[in-house]
């Protein structure tokens, strides 16, 4: 069969510690893998990973888990993205973003084998997961050989394929804070329907918090319309404080499609894409108006 | 070239296997251990084809490196006969006509497994999902699925017996 890769070394760590140790030694040449799915399907001719060597796969480093604490959730890396589709402690209105987005992402076989943490670590501008996460104002924990520290998903992503993790960090667990009470998300994508494996054209998750109707807080994430998923603060600030009705949504709605730099391509135009994240906002902002007042 | 040795229990025995870094599951089943019923199609985990069982649960064996899959157990296509006697699976596919070219048959017939072993009751929507990674170019998804269905109910009543 046709290789695209040289492989020097693969190696299975015990543990983050010596799977930290060994991503520092290696330096650029090696890639971490926990499901694997992102570096083989690689069409003949692309050379996306071609400086590829030395494989780390910390699938049984013991970060396969969800488990609840008095103050959050956490979620190891390598947990599969099937494990948070059907994980009970999600099954409420405040958390139906990560299962929305969690069952769109590819299909049933492939996130057997995918992970929350590959997702977010290809950093694709249209990661599923990354939405539902900022929309509940994730944080992200990272270790390195001689440290570990935690930052906000909004802060992860640095451009298409790049995050702030330095060559010998690995991201380890990724911490959703418990919800407030009347709160609701929910997560949206749009795309070709010729296939579930497609990306997305635009996807959208939102977040609202209320008192009575008033709207405590409000989140609304965007992926596929820049270079990184993102949050629109301008949009969320049209809704803080008000009395949440169709004008305020519509308003949210148009005002994060300014927000977006959308590119064309072979899936979409950058001017419908725009449209589509209005249209996309406000059906989300009105699942999530929805599922807060329950 | 560089080799690993990796044990894996292809369709209930183990193995010891000397693969390259670089070999997939498919070219490993295929390749060196003559299990040519996990077809290639894609090669990017888009159709399917090449759909096993891997501790219980479909996996593409394109997508997966031979040597991510050292210590697992793995059920092809050519596992779920008992000598002569074909799985209910397969009865399924033939007696609901489920098969054109058949160039996709292992893999939808593994990806049908995969949720009746999680699932001994599926309905038609957990049907549906468990099949969306498998494409058929030929003729359509309607029959595979009412297969799948009549196998499930087959396979349940014994089990219930």
């Amino acid at each position: 069969m046709p290789h695209q890769y040289d492989l020097k070394t693969y190696s299975k760590p015990e543990n983050m510690q010596q799977a930290v140790e060994l991503l520092s030694k290696s330096g650029n040449s090696a890639r971490v893998i926990a499901g694997g799915t992102d570096i083989l399907p690689r069409r003949q001719g692309t050379v996306k990973f071609g400086n590829i060597k030395n494989l780390i796969d910390i699938s049984e480093v013991g970060l396969n888990y969800i488990k609840k604490s008095k103050n959050d959730i956490r979620i190891g890396a390598a947990t599969d993205i099937n494990t948070i589709a059907t994980e009970v402690l999600f099954n409420s209105n405040p958390y139906q973003a990560l299962i929305e987005a969690a069952l769109a992402h590819s299909t049933h076989t492939i996130r057997n084998q995918a992970t929350i943490g590959g997702n977010l670590c290809n950093a694709s501008p249209c990661a599923d997961l990354a939405l539902p996460l900022l929309a509940l104002s994730a944080s992200l924990v990272i270790k390195g050989v001689k440290r570990e520290y935690s930052v906000t998903a909004d802060s992860f992503f640095k451009g298409p394929g790049c995050t702030i993790l330095l060559p010998d960090e690995i991201l380890k667990e990724i911490i959703i804070p418990l919800p407030g009470e009347n709160s609701g998300t929910s997560f949206i994508k749009l795309r070709r329907h010729q296939t579930d494996v497609d990306m997305a054209i635009v996807n959208v998750a939102t977040s609202l918090s209320l008192n009575g109707n008033n709207c405590m807080n409000a989140v609304i994430a965007l992926g596929a319309v820049g270079p990184t998923p993102f949050l629109a603060g301008k949009s969320a600030a049209v809704l803080s404080g008000r009395d949440l009705n169709e004008k305020w949504i519509e308003k949210a709605a148009v005002t994060a499609a300014g927000e977006t730099a959308p590119i064309n391509d072979s899936r979409a135009t950058a001017e419908y894409r725009r449209e589509m994240v209005s249209v996309l906002v406000r059906n989300s902002l009105e699942k999530s108006l929805q599922r807060s007042r329950r | 070239m560089r080799k690993k040795i990796i044990k894996v229990n292809i369709n209930g025995e183990w193995h010891e296997l000397a693969v390259s870094l670089h070999d997939r599951l498919i070219d490993t089943l295929r390749e060196q251990c003559g299990l040519t019923g996990t077809k290639e199609g894609c090669g990017e985990g888009e159709c399917g084809a090449c759909t096993v069982n891997l501790n219980g649960k479909a996996f593409l064996a394109c997508l997966l490196l031979s040597v991510q899959v050292d210590g697992a157990q793995i059920l092809t296509i050519e596992g779920l006969q008992n000598g002569l006697d074909l799985h209910p699976l397969q009865r399924a596919f033939l007696s609901e006509s489920a098969v054109q070219c058949g160039y996709c048959t292992p893999g939808m017939i593994m990806a049908g497994h995969a949720l009746i072993q999680q699932n001994p009751d599926p309905d038609e929507a957990a049907v549906k999902q468990s099949l969306s990674n498998n494409l058929c170019r030929c003729t359509g998804y309607e029959k595979p699925v009412k297969a799948v269905l009549k196998a499930a109910v087959e396979i349940k009543g014994k089990a219930d017996e």
